[in-house]
């Protein structure tokens, strides 16, 4: 800026620097701390003396990862999850999408539709009655039962929708007169034009499904059956407790079951891998497509 | 449009009809004789005679049940040993971790009107709630029938307070776990500074003390100050100062006892009138004692600020040697002592009333159940596991010769949730005769086979190491709980000194729901401030009590009281 | 834009590539089209609204427990209806007054710190001149977002408990250790510094972008006229946010009965329930695990319509201020 040379806006310079450097390590110590427990020594970890360098260093933890059946299995069912989820949600937002962006003239239908699907985003049923329809369905203990309840994320039908109405009338109308039915004008240009939205309604659900693990509480009757995310949560509760108890006798017999604290934050940092492996992309469409939705229309 | 409208909700109601119709017929599960309790007529159906019989069951597990390598909830050894011998295969329709999984599971199972055939619920109100939802079966005549002489003396042992608790209009609802006494809490003194100071506290050498030598031994290692610190403290508690078990650690329990103030149980008193412990004259007796005590700085001055981690230290740097609590304190709070200064010695004591008896409550004898769905064709089946694991399996060594992988089950701890009933069904006084099995063998006069309980067994090692001079913790914590703390529970019950209280355990009432924690606190707090506070104690007990009985405490009572004529 | 441009030149080829078949081709009457694409619309939407209708209308008849003493071995048809029963219930119950404290406290001052940091960190970052500090700093904030809170109370347990890292630090400065998650007066203040260190750096993206689209022309004149930063800030920036800060914050007022229940419940125990149990954790506590089906309904139904009024109401505001729509 103009200004930039005096003593005032230099010592400003370096307060602003300081502030968001600060607010950046905010973020980050916390995360190293994790990384730094799981790589400890557990009798340094449940005397809790690990900060930000890992203490007694060992990767043992990992290596009895890789050992643990339950913990890939859990992975594995969650991997499953995330791409059934995933190609679910496309196929079924994607047009529904394209059918909400024409007008009340060329889809008469259009308006009802549209107020079901918001009023389904703003109203449920709850918690019980969804378990029994679910469980009448015969989908407990299955992985259609993380699935299919989610199978219509409304929100992103309306990010789409706000995408599609953006796309050139012309090009439309130029398949149109071709003879294109609206089903290749969707597939053939709205598809392609809308790559970046559906790549941001694809992180959401990516996301969305790979981090909820109250789906996995409800649904699955065994731990065994668990997504990662609800796995995780269940050995949360083990710290849980100790915090519980922190006044309690019961306490000062816990600390010695609560060795396996690195392993759990192994387990944790396991888990949050492949979110770290697609984050390049999170930042680069979720971000924008978040400022598509909110701030252009 | 509008036509279409409510012709597509016309459909929709009737989908909706249809999906929530199947919710209300589900609990059917298609097995409408009404065979629950026939078992009577045919006692002695042996398990071989009929089909084979498919059990859905809701297990409650445990995160690290330390199962050998491809065993898991649903076969296991135990699990395949029950298959075997009662030709049944247990599935598992839910399986949830202790606590609130579990509850949501069976929960979740309700809401859908379909309970697997035998499960475990963890409490009472959830007991008579399936109860007066009829969704449960009535086990009388199943019981009479089938269970062992050995199982139902088991139960017997509890004086019929185990089976009254699940007998719900004279019917058998449940098989209750039981929960055995852990007798008074003791007065654990530091040994070896007696011994340093030439303090002689029992000189009778009857084990009992009274309130005013429990008051002389701190008095004297306040005086004394044997490991030279900077502060003494004769005796330090909990700012809770009571707690709901007879024995629980770091509270004035002890005392409350000894005068006949049982803080925190609901009881019948002489007249036969349910009272609150907290409220009654022999509480304010007991507050006045501990205020003096207080007040002539024999309980530390801290009183109220002090954690429970903060009395820890006093005990770890020698400040304090003087601990109120129950026979297993040495395992899991004196060991810290030890763990600093393996000088450290203990000596349990109990303090007697004015008539030489010492006042203890009953534990509450149950608090989880086991129920059988009311659709289940074969109740009886329930019964026989129940023979299997707690009677066969425990006494009859030929058993465990047939299934060797069950005896290294229990020789290598395998977590006991991975038994088919996650309960413990054991006599009353189960601790006396492990420990007089222990004590036989420590005596040399049995062997370590000859022990039955595992637990019991790895005991013995650790504390025949620590006799041959290994020094190690669990040697001198088993000492101290077992030759000690049950050593001194077995005199006890040897010597028929026991003043017992049977305590009314209730329900969550309507009343407790909303007003219970505030209540608590509301006693807390009093306390606290009478103890340590100057003003007149008669009238600040009786604005507590009245407090007490205005905000629910009244209320609450006749809810009881309504409670127990049913 | 690229993509778009070469979707544009992929449309062109078609069209032109078609030319020759449509010239084959009778007009076909407007009205037989429409139909044709009706039908077509119809079949795009079907399929989203068959699994709307399974799992999102129809459960939404077992509100109708609400009304009844509902007793699961019965259904929903042959529970007995008692009218508003739970509904009169629920105001007699002193836990509603405080659930519903817990809840509004906890959720403004998720949104009010949370904005407040997001638009301070938006206006601070935009100050930032050196391109790799500033996308290593966005890249770094915006993660936690990102994470589930299974993970992210798994981290917060490890630093906040009694002995954790945080109170190792406060000891070496001499204070006394708080118990963080065991505390009634510190868990709420726990709660509300954690979501926002969670959400600010993801929500600051559109104050950050509509910073960007102030016109730089204005800054530049203002500081030929001799104002200071501060003054720019205050007349020219947070004025150009405006409307997104009033936008934001109509949507955030639209989650105010939703005061995050990932993370209380991943987060909570009984001690402090007193000061974190939030209306959704209590209809989970008691509709769910608590087995008072009715009664969780009942709650849950207020709930859904207080907060269904909030966002219908929250979109006219916004509609009236910013010509934008929620939904």
């Amino acid at each position: 800026m103009l200004d930039n040379k005096s003593t005032g806006s230099k010592i400003r310079n370096v307060v602003i620097h300081i502030i968001v450097i600060g607010l950046g390590l905010i973020c980050l110590l916390p995360m190293i701390n994790i990384v730094a427990i799981s790589f400890s020594g557990s009798a340094a970890v449940s005397a809790n003396r690990v900060g930000l360098v890992p203490v007694d260093f060992t990767a043992l933890a990992y290596k009895r990862i890789v050992e643990d059946s339950q913990f890939w299995h859990s992975f594995g069912i969650s991997v499953v999850r995330v791409v059934l989820t995933l190609a679910l949600n496309l196929v079924i937002t994607v047009p529904m999408a394209y059918a909400m962006t024409r007008s009340k003239g060329e889809f008469p239908a259009r308006n009802l539709y549209m107020n079901l699907l918001i009023f389904a985003m703003l109203f449920n049923g709850g918690m019980i009655p969804t378990y029994i329809v679910v469980k009448n369905l015969h989908l407990l203990n299955t992985i259609w039962s993380l699935i299919l309840p989610g199978a219509v994320p409304v929100f992103s039908v309306i990010l789409l929708m706000n995408f599609f109405k953006g796309v050139p009338k012309a090009l439309e109308e130029a398949a149109i007169i071709d003879g294109a039915s609206q089903f290749q004008v969707l597939l053939q240009i709205m598809v392609p034009c809308a790559k970046p939205s559906i790549a941001t309604v694809s992180l959401f659900s990516i996301v969305g499904s790979w981090n909820d693990f109250f789906g996995g509480l409800i649904y699955m009757q065994r731990v065994e059956d668990y997504p990662i995310m609800t796995y995780i949560q269940s050995l949360n509760i083990d710290l849980q407790e100790l915090v519980k108890n922190a006044a309690n006798s019961a306490a000062l017999e816990n600390v010695a079951e609560l060795s396996n604290r690195n392993l759990n934050a192994a387990k944790i940092v396991v888990a949050v891998i492949p979110l770290l492996l697609i984050y390049p992309f999170l930042q680069r469409y979720l971000i924008s497509g978040l400022v598509m939705g909110s701030v252009k229309e | 449009m509008r036509k279409k409208f409510f012709r597509k909700a016309a459909a929709l109601t009737l989908a909706a009809v249809t999906a929530l119709s199947l919710a209300a017929c589900g609990g059917g599960g298609g097995n409408n004789d009404s065979s629950a309790g026939a078992g009577g007529d045919a006692p002695a159906a042996d398990p071989a005679d009929r089909e084979k019989v498919t059990i859905t069951m809701g297990r409650q597990t445990t995160a690290d049940p330390k199962f050998p390598e491809g065993d898991n909830y649903e076969d296991n050894a135990y699990i395949r040993m029950v298959e075997q011998e009662l030709n049944v295969d247990i599935v598992d329709q839910f399986e949830a971790n202790n606590g609130d999984d579990y509850n949501r599971q069976v929960s979740l199972a309700l809401s859908a009107g379909e309970l697997p055939d035998i499960m475990k619920v963890a409490s009472k109100d959830e007991l008579t709630e399936l109860y007066e939802n009829e969704l449960i079966a009535d086990l009388t005549d199943v019981y009479e029938n089938y269970a062992s002489d050995y199982i139902k003396g088991l139960y017997d042992s509890f004086d019929g307070r185990a089976l009254a608790d699940v007998t719900y209009d004279g019917k058998l609802m449940a098989l209750p776990a039981t929960a055995s006494d852990a007798g008074p809490g003791m007065f654990w003194v530091r040994s070896d500074w007696a011994e340093t100071l030439g303090l002689k506290i029992d000189e009778d050498g009857d084990r009992f003390v009274t309130l005013d030598e429990v008051k002389a031994v701190a008095q004297a290692f306040i005086d004394g100050n044997p490991e030279n610190v900077d502060k003494m403290v004769g005796m330090a508690f909990d700012p809770a100062l009571t707690a709901t078990s007879s024995d629980n650690a770091n509270m004035i329990n002890t005392i409350a006892y000894s005068v006949g103030a049982y803080p925190r149980h609901w009881y019948e008193d002489e007249s036969g009138e349910l009272v609150y412990g907290s409220t009654t004259d022999e509480m304010k007796q007991a507050l006045s004692i501990v205020r003096d005590w207080y007040q002539e700085g024999i309980i530390d001055e801290q009183l109220g600020t002090r954690t429970w981690d903060d009395i820890t230290s006093l005990l770890v740097n020698g400040q304090c040697g003087i601990v109120f609590g129950s026979w297993h304190v040495p395992d899991w709070l004196l060991n810290n002592v030890y763990t600093l200064n393996n000088k450290a010695v203990y000596e349990p004591y109990v303090v007697v009333n004015s008539e030489g008896k010492v006042n203890c409550t009953h534990y509450k004898a149950t608090g989880e159940f086991v129920v059988v769905s009311a659709d289940f064709e074969y109740p009886e089946i329930a019964i026989q596991i129940l023979n299997l694991i707690y009677d066969d399996m425990m006494t009859s060594p030929e058993l465990l010769e047939k299934y060797p992988e069950v005896d290294s089950y229990l020789k290598e701890g395998v977590d006991g949730t991975a038994r088919p009933y996650n309960i413990e069904v054991k006599s009353s006084t189960y601790l006396l005769e492990e420990y007089a099995e222990l004590k036989a063998a420590l005596d040399g006069q049995a062997t370590k086979e000859e022990i039955s309980s595992a637990e019991e067994r790895t005991n013995y090692d650790a504390i025949k190491a620590y006799q041959e001079g290994s020094g190690e913790l669990t040697g001198w914590c088993k000492i101290h709980s077992r030759c000690k703390g049950v050593d001194m529970l077995t005199y006890l019950n040897d010597s028929d000194v026991y003043n017992w209280i049977t305590p009314v355990y209730p329900q969550t009432t309507m009343t407790m729901k909303t007003n219970w924690a505030n209540l608590q606190t509301l006693e807390e707090e009093s306390f606290i401030k009478i103890v340590t506070g100057t003003e007149d104690l008669d009238a600040s007990f009786d604005t507590f009590v009245s407090n007490w009985k205005s905000q629910g405490g009244d209320t609450i009572a006749s809810e009881i009281k309504e409670q127990m004529g049913n | 834009m690229i993509i778009v441009k070469q979707a544009y030149r992929k449309a062109c080829l078609f069209w032109e590539r078609s030319m020759v078949i449509k010239m084959k081709k009778n007009k076909s009457s407007i009205s037989s089209t429409k139909n044709k694409n009706s039908l077509q619309y119809h079949a795009m939407v079907l399929p989203g609204m068959v699994f709307l209708i399974i799992f999102g209308y129809l459960p939404m008849f077992g509100l109708i427990m609400a009304f009844q003493d509902f007793v699961p071995a019965k259904g929903l048809f042959g529970s007995q209806f008692v009218g508003l029963k739970h509904f009169t219930y629920m105001f007699t119950l002193p836990d509603i007054g405080r659930v519903i404290r817990n809840t509004l406290i906890i959720a403004l001052g998720k949104i009010i710190l949370g904005m407040l940091l997001s638009i301070a960190f938006s206006i601070l970052l935009n100050e930032i001149r050196m391109k790799f500090l500033k996308k290593t700093v966005q890249t770094i904030v915006y993660l936690p977002h990102f994470l589930s809170w299974v993970v992210l109370a798994a981290v917060a347990m490890n630093l906040f408990n009694i002995d954790g890292s945080v109170n190792q630090i406060i000891a070496s400065l001499g204070f006394e250790k708080i118990n963080f998650l065991g505390s009634n007066n510190v868990f709420r203040k726990l709660l509300i510094g954690t979501d926002v260190w969670k959400e600010f750096g993801y929500n600051s993206v559109v104050y950050l972008a509509a910073i960007t689209g102030i016109d730089a022309g204005l800054h530049e004149a203002a500081a030929i006229d001799g104002a200071s930063w501060w003054k720019r800030v205050w007349h020219i920036t947070i004025p150009g946010m405006l409307p997104i800060i009033l936008l934001m914050t109509a949507m955030n007022l639209t989650s105010v009965l939703s005061a995050g229940f990932d993370q209380i419940y991943n987060l909570y125990s009984p001690i402090v329930y007193e000061v974190s149990d939030v209306l959704d954790t209590y209809i989970y506590r008691i509709g769910l695990v608590g087995r008072q089906y009715s009664f969780g309904a009942a709650v849950g139904l207020c709930r859904s319509i207080v907060a269904l009024i909030m966002l219908v109401g929250a979109n006219k505001i916004t509609e009236k201020l910013t010509n934008q729509r929620i939904y």
